[in-house]
């Protein structure tokens, strides 16, 4: 979703007050058909398939539907697995934290302080040049920057301040959560700015009149106002986080195996049932996630 | 008066003060400024501003403000809007620097103290309440996370005591949103108030509430003032609100002070044409003063008196005014001649409206405490009298 899309939907809302027709007129629902019959096909459906098909019985060259509780037990029993469940939990948590904390500022500067419109959309939109690339360059363009050879190494070199190119920069945990930092921070700015540019500027006038410095404005006024957008941000980048491999792939060197590339992996040896039992339970985390994400803030209030 | 001239003041009549007690002389005059020293006390200008330039590029909103507010003193500030009300109170709050001049509260230049160190209140035309706290906790704000913060418990007492005060007990768990427009008007006020500024800057502060609102909340304003003996200056654009409540009105015209006088000076004595067009209660017309003789498009007028002003005009009350048929005698005074258009009915008077030649509209008001008002005819031409003494003339 795009700031643009937002405010458009912001001033759409007062003007249509009045409904053309009755809204318990049994008609409008065939509005939501096209949208419900494409749902249930292409989401519902498929999702309870893979549940179903996490319980079937896998052999070596082939599946059948026999129900069994193999591959749960397989997936727990193994540490590889149970270390690649903490493994994403981890870098999802730690990327949550530092596109917050790359993002609130940014956002804070472009929806606060920038208070002309056309220049604050101007700067959004140039938050999303970067995906006018390919996804897989942008990740790939890591490489060259924090290899042992890189840009960053040679700079740091160059100035003098390190002798020997710091080699844990590519390859690591490390790169994998710069490079998802990268990619992921837009999704926490856009909605983020987009709450801070609805703040009133005369409720921050007024906290300072009442004597109340720019720390404590931030901590109590700007801060809780903007929450839903945090949450909102934070949504975003939660679900990306946890579906992701090809950061993960791209950036580590294979070593650190995200519950993502496990699904690539199993998928890619056809083992269906394995790979159904980790898409299973990637799918709960994410319910569990967005679910307590929206406990911190009463969403609907906001719109 | 600038603070350093009572200050000055203050301190010479203090040193003829001892004087007169260790040598215990008995002059008439030292007992006069004994008196005078405790006026001052009083009477010290808790804040002024001293040669206020504000310019946005080529516009100048604010040209040279001088003027300076008595402790305990209600005073509006009246002038239309693009007049430079809510500038000249932004950079009183602190929220816009002046190009030019200073700003004092008492004795201190808070010209470029930052706007959360001022101690100045600034209650918001929009309230500019804090959606995503109570009602409590939009009031203890100040408090909480003000310049000195105090303890709980101290904040708990303070705020329930403002609460009471401003008419919201009990109200305080409510969310601000659920609360009516007079009720946040309270919130705001009580908000400010519980910080004890020695000034409360108001704007507009009635302006987002309904007529009948409104007229409460004026008296409720000037009660709470006088219970506080705090000092209010309050922009308004409405001039019955602005000479209601302020002890003193200020007219701004044009980034320009225009008038500062008490309510019922500005109101029979405008000391421009300007201020007598905002105030809502004057015919003026343009027009060419030579002598005592004005001489408009609409006939030549004697006037009773003269105000000095850059441009000629003549201002004759509403109230002044009557309308009379064009065939009735003539007995002498200033007359013209007038098309009867429509008439508006306000209670406790009429005001009729006659239009002049080149389609200037003239108001003439009867009150009906002088008994009903004549009837008259759409259309028919009238002769509008008054007497010269009651016009003023500006020029």
């Amino acid at each position: 979703m795009s700031v643009a899309d937002a405010q458009a939907t912001v001033t759409i809302v007062p003007a249509s007050t009045a409904p053309l027709v009755s809204r318990d007129s049994a008609s409008s629902y065939w509005l939501i058909a096209p949208a419900v019959i494409f749902m249930s096909l292409f989401l519902v459906i498929p999702i309870l398939m893979i549940v179903y098909v996490s319980f079937w019985t896998q052999t070596t060259f082939k599946i059948e539907a026999k129900l069994t509780l193999d591959s749960w037990q397989t997936f727990f029993a193994s540490d590889t697995y149970i270390t690649s469940l903490f493994t994403t939990v981890r870098i999802w948590l730690i990327v949550l934290v530092t596109t917050f904390v790359v993002g609130y500022p940014t956002a804070l500067f472009v929806g606060l302080f920038v208070r002309n419109k056309t220049l604050q959309t101007a700067l959004l939109v140039m938050c999303v040049i970067p995906f006018w690339t390919s996804f897989l360059i942008r990740v790939l363009a890591w490489r060259p920057m924090l290899g042992k050879e890189g840009a960053i190494n040679i700079i740091l070199q160059g100035l003098g301040i390190i002798q020997q190119p710091i080699e844990a920069l590519l390859f690591t945990e490390l790169s994998v959560i710069i490079g998802m930092t990268q990619i992921y921070v837009v999704f926490m700015v856009g909605p983020i700015a987009f709450m801070l540019g609805r703040i009133d500027p005369s409720l921050i006038e007024a906290a300072r009149d009442l004597g109340a410095d720019f720390w404590r404005i931030l901590r109590k006024i700007i801060f809780p106002l903007s929450l839903p957008g945090v949450v909102v941000g934070a949504i975003f980048v939660s679900v990306m986080v946890l579906g992701e491999f090809a950061t993960s792939a791209a950036l580590s060197g294979r070593k650190v195996n995200l519950l993502g590339n496990i699904i690539v992996t199993q998928v890619g040896s056809l083992k269906w049932a394995l790979a159904s039992v980790v898409g299973v339970i990637l799918t709960v985390i994410m319910g569990l996630v967005v679910a307590g994400l929206l406990r911190i803030v009463d969403l609907k209030k906001e719109l | 008066m600038t603070v350093p001239l009572h200050r000055d003041a203050l301190g010479v009549a203090r040193c003829f003060g001892n004087l007169h007690n260790s040598q215990r002389l008995r002059s008439p005059y030292i007992g006069a400024l004994d008196a005078l020293a405790g006026k001052m006390a009083v009477e010290a200008a808790i804040f002024s501003l001293d040669g206020v330039v504000k310019r946005y590029g080529a516009h100048t909103a604010l040209d040279s403000i001088t003027f300076s507010i008595k402790n305990n003193e209600y005073v509006s500030l009246l002038g239309p809007s693009g007049s430079g009300k809510t500038v000249l109170l932004r950079t009183i709050a602190g929220f816009e620097a002046p190009d030019a001049g200073t700003v004092h509260v008492g004795n201190h230049d808070k010209t470029r103290v930052p706007a959360h160190l001022r101690a100045i209140g600034f209650v918001f035309q929009n309230f500019a309440l804090f959606p995503h706290l109570s009602v409590f906790d939009n009031v203890a704000f100040g408090l909480r996370y003000g310049i000195m913060p105090i303890a709980e418990d101290a904040v708990r007492e303070r705020t329930l005591k403002m609460l009471d005060l401003v008419g919201l007990t009990g109200l305080g768990e409510r969310g601000v949103t659920q609360i009516s427009g007079g009720q946040k008007q309270r919130v705001a006020l009580a908000r400010t108030l519980v910080t004890e500024p020695k000034l409360v800057l108001l704007d507009e502060p009635l302006g987002a509430l309904d007529a009948n609102l409104r007229t409460r909340m004026r008296i409720e304003l000037r009660r709470i003032r006088e219970q506080l003996g705090v000092t209010f200056l309050h922009v308004t654009g409405s001039e019955t609100e602005a000479l209601a409540m302020g002890d003193r009105v200020i007219v701004l015209d044009q980034g320009r002070i225009a008038q500062i006088a008490k309510s019922d000076d500005v109101y029979n004595r405008p000391a421009s044409a300007n201020v007598a067009r905002f105030l809502n209660r004057y015919n003026v017309f343009d027009g060419v003063l030579e002598g005592d003789r004005f001489t408009s498009p609409y006939g030549q007028f004697g006037f009773g008196h003269r105000v000095p002003d850059r441009r000629s005009a003549y201002a004759i009350r509403y109230d002044r005014l009557a309308a009379r048929a064009s065939d009735g005698p003539q007995n002498g005074g200033a007359t013209l001649e007038a098309g009867y258009v429509a008439s508006e009915y306000l209670g406790s008077a009429v005001v009729h409206f006659f239009e002049a030649k080149g389609g200037k509209v003239i108001e003439v008001e009867h009150h009906l405490s002088n008994g009903p008002p004549a009837k008259y005819v759409a259309g028919a031409r009238y002769v509008l009298a008054w007497k010269p003494d009651d016009a003023i003339v500006f020029g």
